[in-house]
Parts: C-alpha cells; sequence; structure tokens
C-alpha cells in the first residue's frame, strides 16, 4: 500500500516538473534546471558513497566525459539527442570499470584520492590533447534546445535513474551491498563477491554521472577542459550529498537545494557561497553525520513522541 | 653546449625540485602515517605558506629564506588549535569524518584566499628565484639548488627528530599502536595535535619553497596535494627517507617527462606514477622498515 502511494506520489511529480516550465519565467526555469542536474548527481554520489562507503571526489571526470562524448556525438554523427545521452552514459560506466581494478585496491581513503586524481589526469590530457579541442574545447555545432526542453530531459533522466534506484532497492544486489559495506570481510566469508558488486554500483553511478554532464553540455553548446573537468562539481556533488545527508532517500534533493538555493543568493560572491559550502560541510560532518535528511527525522520523530501523550 | 647538457641540466634540475617536492609532502605522509588521516587541506596549506613568504618579503623587506623559521613555527601555532577544535572531535568517527573536515577546510582557505589576495598569479620576487646557476657546462636555476639544500636540512632534521628526541619516540609508538601507546602513558591526543603541527610547519617552508621557484595561484593547492600525494604513496607512509626518495624520483620523472612530451605533460607524470603505483605496488614502492 505505501509502495503504491509513493509510486503514484513520483508520478505526480515527475508529471509536474515535466510541465513546470510552461508556467515559470526564464529564471526560475533556469534555477530549476540546475537544481535538477544537482539532485542527480548528488543522487548517484549517495548511493556510491552511502551504499559502498565509497567517498569519490572525481565527480568531474565523468561529468566531463559524459559532455564531451555528447558534444562529439552530436558534431560528427547524426544519432539522436537521447541515443547520445545514453551513450555518453555508457562511456562513464567503461571509465569507472576501467578505472576501477586502480582505484578500488585498497580500501576507503585511497579510493577517494585517487578518483581525485584521475579527474585532474583527463583534465590534463584534454587541455593538451589538440584533438579535443584543447584548452579552448569543443563548439556545439548547431543551437541548444530551449531551456523548457532541457528542463523536461534532465526530468526524465531524474525520473530513470530514480526508477532504476527503486528496482535495485528490492533487489538481491542492494541486500549484498548493504553486506558488503556493514563488513566486507564477513560478506566475502559468505561468498560474496564483494569487489564485483563494488564495480557493479560505480559503473552504474559513473554513467548517471556522465549522462547529467551530457545534459549540461547540451545546455552550454560547448566544452572546455577547466569547466566541465573542473573540482568544482566534485566539491559541490559531495556538498549537496553530505550536507543533504548520506545514505538518506531524501538527502540529494535537500542538499542541492540547499546549496543550488544558497548559491542563487550568493550569485554575486561564489567564492562566500563555496567558503560557505565549506562551513556547511564541517559543521554537518561534526554535529549532524545524517545530513538535514538525517536531523530533520529526528527531530520529527521527538515531535511525535512529545505530541502522542496529549492526543 | 650541446644535446647533452641540456639534458643532463633538466635531470639535475628534477633531483633538486625533487627534495623539494619530498618537503612539501613529509607532512602529507606524516599525518597519514601517524593519524591515519587524509589531510586534503595538505595543498591548500602548501599555498598558505607561499603567501606568508611572499607577505612575508612584501611586510618586512627581509629575504623570505630568513622568514622560513617563523613561517614554520606559525604554520604549526595555527595548525595545532585547527586540529584540535575541528579535526580530534571527529577522529574517532568513520574514516571519512575527518577527511570531510580537512576537505570543508581546503574548501573554506581556497575560497578566503580569491576573495582576500585576489585570483592573480603571484611569485615571490627575489634576486636569486630567477638567476641562473651554471657549474661544469650544466644550468640549473639557482633557487632549485637553494630550495634543495633547505629541504634536506629540514627533512633531515625531522628525522632527528623522530628517531631521537622522546617526542619521536611517543610519535613512532603512536603511529605503530595508539591504543597500546596510551596504555604505556602516551597522550595520544597531544602527540596527534603535535604531528598535524608538524606537519603544517613543514607545508608552510615547502610552500614557501615553492612559491620563491614558481608562480601560485590561490587554487594551486589541489595540483599541491596531488603531487604531494604521487610522492606519499611511492615513498611509503610515515617514512622519511622513503619520501626523500620518491620526491627525487618523482622531480626527475617530471622532468623528463615534460622534456619528451612538452611542458604541459609535466604535472601528468605524477598523476600517472600515482595511479600506476596504487594498481600495480599498494603498499608503495620503498621496503617497509619495520
Amino acid at each position: 500500500m505505501n509502495r503504491a502511494i509513493g509510486v503514484f506520489g513520483l508520478i505526480c511529480l515527475v508529471g509536474a516538473l515535466l510541465a513546470a516550465p510552461n508556467y515559470l519565467g526564464d529564471y526560475p526555469t533556469e534555477v530549476l534546471f540546475r537544481l535538477l542536474i544537482g539532485v542527480i548527481l548528488a543522487e548517484a554520489w549517495n548511493v556510491l558513497a552511502g551504499e559502498t562507503g565509497l567517498v569519490s571526489l572525481g565527480t568531474s571526470s565523468a561529468v566531463g566525459l559524459g559532455a564531451y562524448v555528447m558534444i562529439g556525438l552530436l558534431n560528427f554523427t547524426a544519432v539522436p539527442i537521447g541515443v547520445a545521452i545514453v551513450l555518453a552514459a555508457v562511456a562513464g560506466a567503461l571509465l569507472a570499470i576501467l578505472a576501477a581494478p586502480g582505484l578500488m585496491r585498497l580500501r576507503g581513503l585511497y579510493f577517494t584520492v585517487g578518483t581525485l586524481s584521475l579527474a585532474e589526469a583527463l583534465r590534463l590530457v584534454m587541455i593538451n590533447g589538440e584533438r579535443f579541442g584543447g584548452a579552448t574545447g569543443l563548439f556545439l555545432n548547431r543551437d541548444s534546445p530551449r531551456m523548457a526542453t532541457l528542463v523536461r530531459i534532465a526530468v526524465a533522466l531524474l525520473a530513470g535513474a530514480w526508477a532504476a534506484l527503486m528496482v535495485a532497492r528490492r533487489s538481491r544486489i542492494w541486500v549484498t551491498l548493504r553486506a558488503v559495506r556493514d563488513d566486507e570481510d564477513v560478506a566475502a566469508q559468505m561468498g560474496v563477491r564483494s569487489f564485483r558488486v563494488k564495480i557493479a554500483v560505480f559503473a552504474a553511478t559513473s554513467a548517471v554521472m556522465a549522462a547529467a554532464g551530457a545534459v549540461q553540455a547540451l545546455k552550454l553548446g560547448a566544452v572546455e577542459p577547466y569547466g566541465m573537468f573542473g573540482l568544482g562539481w566534485s566539491v559541490n556533488t559531495l556538498a549537496m550529498a553530505v550536507i543533504g545527508g548520506l545514505g538518506e532517500p531524501l538527502g540529494a534533493v535537500i542538499g542541492a537545494a540547499v546549496v543550488i538555493v544558497s548559491g542563487e543568493w550568493l550569485s554575486d560572491y561564489p567564492q562566500a557561497h563555496l567558503a560557505l559550502t565549506g562551513v556547511l560541510l564541517i559543521v554537518v560532518t561534526r554535529f549532524a553525520p545524517r545530513g538535514i535528511a538525517g536531523l530533520s527525522g529526528i527531530l520529527w520523530a521527538k515531535l511525535r513522541a512529545h505530541r502522542r501523550p496529549l492526543s | 653546449m650541446g644535446g647533452s647538457a641540456v639534458i643532463a641540466g633538466n635531470v639535475i634540475s628534477g633531483l633538486l625540485l625533487g627534495g623539494m617536492f619530498a618537503l612539501c609532502a613529509l607532512g602529507l605522509s606524516l599525518v597519514l602515517g601517524v593519524l591515519r588521516l587524509v589531510n586534503l587541506a595538505h595543498g591548500v596549506f602548501l599555498v598558505v605558506g607561499a603567501y606568508a613568504g611572499f607577505y612575508w618579503l612584501h611586510e618586512t623587506g627581509i629575504d623570505p629564506l630568513v622568514g622560513l623559521p617563523v613561517i614554520a613555527l606559525a604554520a604549526a601555532l595555527v595548525a595545532a588549535p585547527v586540529y584540535r577544535l575541528l579535526i580530534h572531535p571527529v577522529m574517532g568517527r568513520t574514516a571519512e569524518a575527518p577527511m570531510m573536515t580537512t576537505f570543508g577546510i581546503a574548501v573554506i582557505l581556497e575560497n578566503l584566499f580569491v576573495l582576500v589576495f585576489s585570483a592573480d598569479t603571484r611569485s615571490i620576487e627575489t634576486s636569486y628565484s630567477t638567476a641562473a646557476l651554471t657549474f661544469l657546462g650544466v644550468t640549473v636555476p639557482r633557487i632549485y639548488l637553494i630550495g634543495f639544500v633547505i629541504s634536506v636540512s629540514a627533512i633531515l632534521g625531522v628525522h632527528w627528530l623522530l628517531e631521537r628526541s622522546a617526542f619521536g619516540r611517543d610519535l613512532r609508538a603512536c603511529a605503530q599502536d595508539p591504543v597500546a601507546a596510551a596504555t604505556v602513558g602516551v597522550n595520544v591526543t597531544r602527540v596527534q595535535m603535535a604531528t598535524f603541527a608538524l606537519g603544517a610547519a613543514c607545508a608552510g617552508v615547502g610552500g614557501t619553497l615553492t612559491g620563491l621557484a614558481f608562480a601560485f595561484t590561490p587554487t594551486s593547492g589541489p595540483g599541491y596535494l596531488l603531487n604531494s600525494f604521487a610522492v606519499v604513496v611511492l615513498g611509503g607512509l610515515g617514512d622519511v627517507f622513503g619520501t626523500l626518495i620518491a620526491g627525487i624520483a618523482i622531480g626527475m620523472l617530471q622532468s623528463l617527462g615534460g622534456m619528451v612530451f612538452g611542458d604541459g605533460y609535466r604535472d601528468l607524470v605524477a598523476l600517472v606514477i600515482f595511479l600506476l603505483v596504487l594498481v600495480v605496488r599498494p603498499q608503495g614502492l620503498a621496503p617497509s622498515r619495520r
């Protein structure tokens, strides 16, 4: 019953988001687009970190790769936009699968630094590689779609990612995932191939991030290495997921809302906004390990416990 | 002057530069080895050192090399409370919490620097920072030699501190087994704080030397961090001499890489080495000492 309500609510939400650009002005539509991309990235990051314990600082490598693949496909082949986004996602998954043997050799903290250096390495290759447009990057050889269309593409991507997540949550893979996260050694003893499970999650989340990068590239109509492979993507994605709440279903949405909306308020002072994000990151890590979502869950439970005797 | 002199110049430049890399990476290595903490703010600490040298010269007019002890002391005095107040409270939790905190510190400092010092590229201008030194037909920048001598002296100093002093004994004990160290009466928290401060002091000196040799911006931090990480994984965690050898190796490989593939690929060399080491020999290339 609960599940049916959940699915129905999600369908209503997707419908409302698809219709939203018709009723919103240019600026709110633009913010909505940023919010959607943020939620997609943070959700993917959250699944990776929350379910496998792998903290990535390499979001930008998937985002940048997806963006470059997108522009390359649209410029040099005749594939439709939808197919190009799917292929960009495949490229993101391949990147993860290729990098995984190196990044996942050691547990935990080395993975973080490894992803960071992978992103920087890719950026340097793009800057120096003339074939990929060098430091100036590549331009889309046609006009970008309208903002309303872009928002709908992003909504479709988010809905697809959410649907996949809902299916995955009820599957056997999810159980093995939890087992690997909670105690890798015991899980391995029980016959779970932890390495494979981790690679699968890494590849899937990387694919979603690459798809988000592809949509972002479609919006910008151009890609360049400093922006698309920039640390900003990795910083913001991590911040959104952690501030919202690691492993919390609504964490990504809350985190993206906090980071993007505060970014709009401080749009004249981008550095001040990033510094504030850093402060939030430290405060949340210290005082609310499960983020704003976890904190509000606790407050809600307290409120209800408080009210019960009265009613 | 034939091609061989150019190659020799490049190799020796790389070697000298590598000594500086080692000092820059030493703090990261110590903190990782003793605290099991990935200090993502280490790159920004190096940038702090570079700005400290810049403003030292700007405000006092005294040679930044004279100011190095002051910069090291100041870095340690600032880093100790940062560790005690921000990082230590989350140390006992998950491995990610303290790392996330250092990441927050890095993001805050980097953006404050852009706001306060502007995003302009700076360099510390001294008479020797651009001068060349020719010896036996081989030409290297003079600052590389000065940086190498100071870095190796500092590294030997840290080595002496770790091997011969009471603090060093406590530190090595905490690196091996913090619980056992605490049982026999070592104040683990204080040792951890001191290690963090020592790491920051090394970064302050290394950062000033880097600022003398190269131009820097507030956003140089991540590049410095990754370069230092390549040195740390190659040299082994908390291994002082391993760090020195790894720094020199990476310095030379970078110079050779830049010479063969073009200057744009210099920074890529360290990253590729780092990723390769993780794949091939994640425990580091140096044989474990203990």
